[in-house]
């Protein structure tokens, strides 16, 4: 059933209606808006001259034609007509149910009687407004814009400051110099200049010892002799005359690679310092090995062997070899040679009878251990092994894989220290590395000192996923155990 | 018959039987419309008021105008849900055999009057609750229908509370409106008195029968009822839970349960009888806000606070109902949206 002709005339009527009072509304808004950009566009009346003047208009003009074409575009939703119509002549909802109940599927035949009974109402409805007019707040303020722009258009135009950017292109003009020495370019430029031209500070040529000698009425430990040391704080520092005179010093901080690195060469000895050459040459710091410094290096032990070691065949062999331009053989004989040097470097260690740990504390172990295998050299623990080999797991070259079981705490952890045995060579621990006669002996370290780092190797093993997944809590719950304890 | 002709006999008979029990109760005219909007809207109705004030005369009033058959149960303390429903008796037939016959309690009549409900304990008043809700009562694993249509109307004094039972939130809810009746005016006061204490003798014709009211009960359901309409009183009905997003302020302060679906049913049945009463074909927001205080008073249930604050139901719903107009679309300015 299409809906009548009466209620659809009404819901037309109201919904023009609707549509007139929207473009008002929105027509006032714009107007206040195009007002706005309008004082804008006049304020720049001196640049753009008449243009503005025809712009600020236009500008309104626009904010209210969008304004009206936007309220009057605006869906109306006739359901909402109706209800607005109902209220407004007290239909008591009979037009939206009509409305709404005119094509409803579910339809009773008391919406016949409904729909004929709105039909007859509606028909006798007089003709009237019912959407009273809203006036938006930009609607009361819509003339402080309009008479702005009206007084700003009529009013002679306002300069406005002219800003330039710097230009950054050289002159051409010479500008003038100023002497450094004449003026202090930390004051300002506009400050005047003083009659008598600041005198050259003269504590550049002092010292503190100077001055503290000198000074009239201090007594030997006065110290307020150099806080009231008046000479210096009533004159100002020209560092610029400081700079430009130079002082050796600064001259000596240009050259770092000069200075000496006291923590690695005065700590050393020359043996070590070879060390430490052929490590960075060997272990890769350098991607090519340089033959010129593997030249100077082997010259170097080839010097330090025949003061006294054994090496300095090795050393000859490795140079004829580099002079072959067989750099592997002088490799070879290189490391040889290394061999050699840290073997006579232990020995002088361990001939000066230095012992580590409680001697009286040791166990039957340690001395057996000291009687039957210190004394020679072919063990297995004698032997120095190279990087990466060892009694651990994996490393090869080792009868005692695992070694002995470590003792067990006896006491509180505060004041006990863990025995261990030492090998030689590098240690898969932090700071365990002990080398000489020390390294053979049994290690006694604090308890609190070793489980931290015991828990810290624990935590990176178990990152790297070095313990199998399923060992995870077991390894962490012994730990938590030791804690305990 | 047209339906002009349907609404045109709805409203006859509703104002034939107003009258008829205006012959009798002086006043009151808001509580005779609610009484029989409930009896139309297919509903029951709980009339609460101090003694004196002629609830049961109403009651009894409405009856005599019907053609339907009336009972009355004096609650009390010591009633049984046997005395309310009916029970299996043995009898002896002419040949001297014995067998259990039921022997129909008050309840089956088509208007019960259930003075002073809340004096009989929680078990009796439940004994009402499938009665009312379902039409049939269930005795001895049989259900038993109640005649139709079956009318409950039920009264309670809100001050003697010395040895009453409350009823029970399902007992209320099964009440499709509440109604307070107040003290009347001075001039009806007077109206009471000339009437009372006179001679004259006061008849109740009968107007309308069971089958009228059945039949106006299916024109009911046929009133329309727009979206906008529908939605306000489903918002009503949402906006009495504490829990709802959109509640008020004073429901979320003084509410502990909000309206039951029932509430909502309530609402939109009872503004369709208020429509079609008025002439109307349609429901109208009017219809909603006007029964919204009879159709959820007993329904919404104050927590503490409410209680001791002595908050009115009534106007905690017309709070409620000012914020679900402005909830819906139906309070809004047309277009600004």
């Amino acid at each position: 059933m299409a809906h009548p002709q009466a209620i659809e005339v009404l819901v037309r009527r109201v919904a023009r209606e609707v549509r007139v009072r929207r473009a008002e509304h929105w027509s006032l808004r714009g107007a206040f808006w195009g007002g706005l950009a309008a004082v804008v566009v006049l304020s720049f009346k001196a640049g753009l001259g008449t243009t503005a003047l025809v712009v600020a208009p236009a500008l309104v003009a626009l904010g209210v034609v969008a304004g009206a074409t936007y309220g009057l575009t605006k869906r109306v939703d006739p359901h909402d007509i109706a209800r607005l119509a109902d209220r407004a002549f007290d239909l008591a909802d009979r037009v939206a149910t009509a409305l709404e109940w005119a094509d409803h599927p579910d339809r009773t035949p008391l919406v016949d009687a409904l729909v004929a009974d709105t039909v007859e109402r509606v028909s006798a409805l007089e003709s009237r407004q019912i959407v009273r007019r809203a006036i938006p707040v930009e609607g009361r303020w819509l003339g402080v814009p309009l008479l702005a722009g009206l007084v700003l258009a009529l009013a002679p135009a306002i300069r406005l400051p002219m800003g330039a950017l710097v230009d950054f292109t050289p002159s051409t003009e010479t500008e003038p110099h100023e002497e450094r020495t004449t003026t202090d370019p930390m004051e300002e430029r506009s400050r005047p200049l003083s009659a008598t031209p600041l005198k050259r500070p003269s504590f550049e040529e002092r010292d503190f010892a100077q001055r503290s000698g000198t000074g009239s009425g201090a007594t030997a430990g006065d110290l307020s002799a150099i806080f009231k040391d008046t000479a210096l704080s009533s004159q100002r520092p020209d560092f610029n005359s400081f700079l430009k005179k130079g002082d050796e010093r600064l001259k000596l901080l240009e050259q770092v690679d000069r200075l000496p690195d006291l923590q690695s060469d005065f700590t050393s000895s020359q043996y070590k310092m070879v060390f430490k050459k052929s490590k960075s040459l060997l272990s890769g710091l350098s991607p090519d090995i340089s033959p010129q410094k593997l030249r100077e290096l082997l010259d170097e032990m080839e010097r330090l062997g025949r003061k006294g070691g054994n090496w300095s065949g090795d050393a000859s062999e490795g140079m004829e070899a580099l002079e072959g331009g067989q750099t592997d053989r002088a490799l070879e004989a290189m490391q040889r040679a290394l061999d050699k040097m840290r073997a006579m470097e232990e020995s002088q260690r361990s001939g000066k009878g230095l012992r580590g740990g409680r001697e009286s504390e040791r166990g039957a172990r340690g001395r057996d251990r000291a009687r039957g295998g210190g004394e020679g050299s072919n063990g297995p623990e004698d032997q120095d092994f190279g990087e990466g080999e060892g009694f651990l797991p994996g490393k090869g070259r080792s009868t005692m894989p695992k070694g002995d079981p470590t003792a067990r705490l006896r006491a509180s952890p505060f004041d006990v220290g863990v025995e261990g045995e030492s090998r030689r060579g590098r240690k898969e621990g932090y700071d365990t590395n002990l080398t000489g006669r020390a390294g053979q002996m049994p290690s006694r370290l604090m308890y609190l000192g070793v489980i931290g780092q015991y828990r810290k190797m624990m935590e990176d093993a178990i990152t790297r996923e070095q313990v199998p997944r399923d060992y995870h809590d077991q390894v962490r719950n012994y730990f938590q155990a030791l804690d305990e304890r | 018959m047209s339906q002009d002709a349907r609404v045109e006999a709805f409203v006859t008979a509703f104002e034939a039987l107003r009258a008829e029990v205006e012959k009798v109760i002086v006043g009151h005219r808001e509580i005779i419309t609610h009484v029989l909007t409930s009896m139309f809207a297919g509903g029951h109705v709980l009339l609460e008021g101090v003694p004196g004030l002629g609830k049961t005369l109403l009651i009894k009033t409405l009856a005599e105008g019907l053609e339907l058959s009336f009972s009355r149960i004096q609650f009390t303390p010591d009633l049984m849900p046997a005395d309310i429903i009916g029970t299996n008796i043995i009898v002896e037939d002419a040949d001297g055999r014995k067998h259990f016959q039921f022997q129909q309690g008050p309840i089956f009549a088509h208007i019960l009057l259930s003075d002073e409900i809340n004096r009989a304990t929680p078990k009796t008043q439940s004994a009402l609750l499938e009665g009312m809700q379902e039409g049939a009562v269930t005795v001895g694993g049989a259900s038993r229908p109640l005649p139709a249509p079956f009318f409950v109307l039920a009264t309670q004094n809100p001050i003697e509370m010395e040895g009453t039972y409350p009823l029970p939130e399902a007992q209320l809810d099964r009440f499709l409106f509440k109604l307070r009746v107040r003290y009347p005016a001075l001039d009806e006061l007077n109206a009471i008195i000339d009437r009372t204490t006179r001679s004259r003798h006061v008849t109740v014709s009968r107007v309308m029968s069971g089958s009228t009211v059945l039949s106006l009960r299916e024109l009911i359901r046929e009133v329309p009822i727009a979206t906008h309409v529908r939605d306000l009183a489903s918002t009503i009905v949402m906006a009495t839970h504490p829990s709802w997003a959109g509640s008020p302020e004073p429901t979320r302060r003084f509410v502990r349960y909000g309206a039951s679906p029932r509430g909502a049913q309530a609402l939109v049945l009872g503004a369709k009888v208020r429509a079609l009463a008025e002439g109307r074909y349609n429901v109208s927001v009017e219809d909603i806000k006007a029964l919204a205080a009879p159709a959820l008073r007993h329904r919404v249930i104050l927590n503490f606070e409410g209680e001791a604050e002595g908050v009115d139901t009534d106007t905690l719903i017309g709070q409620i109902v000012e914020a679900a107009e402005a909830v819906t679309a139906s309070g809004k300015e047309v277009f600004l949206r």
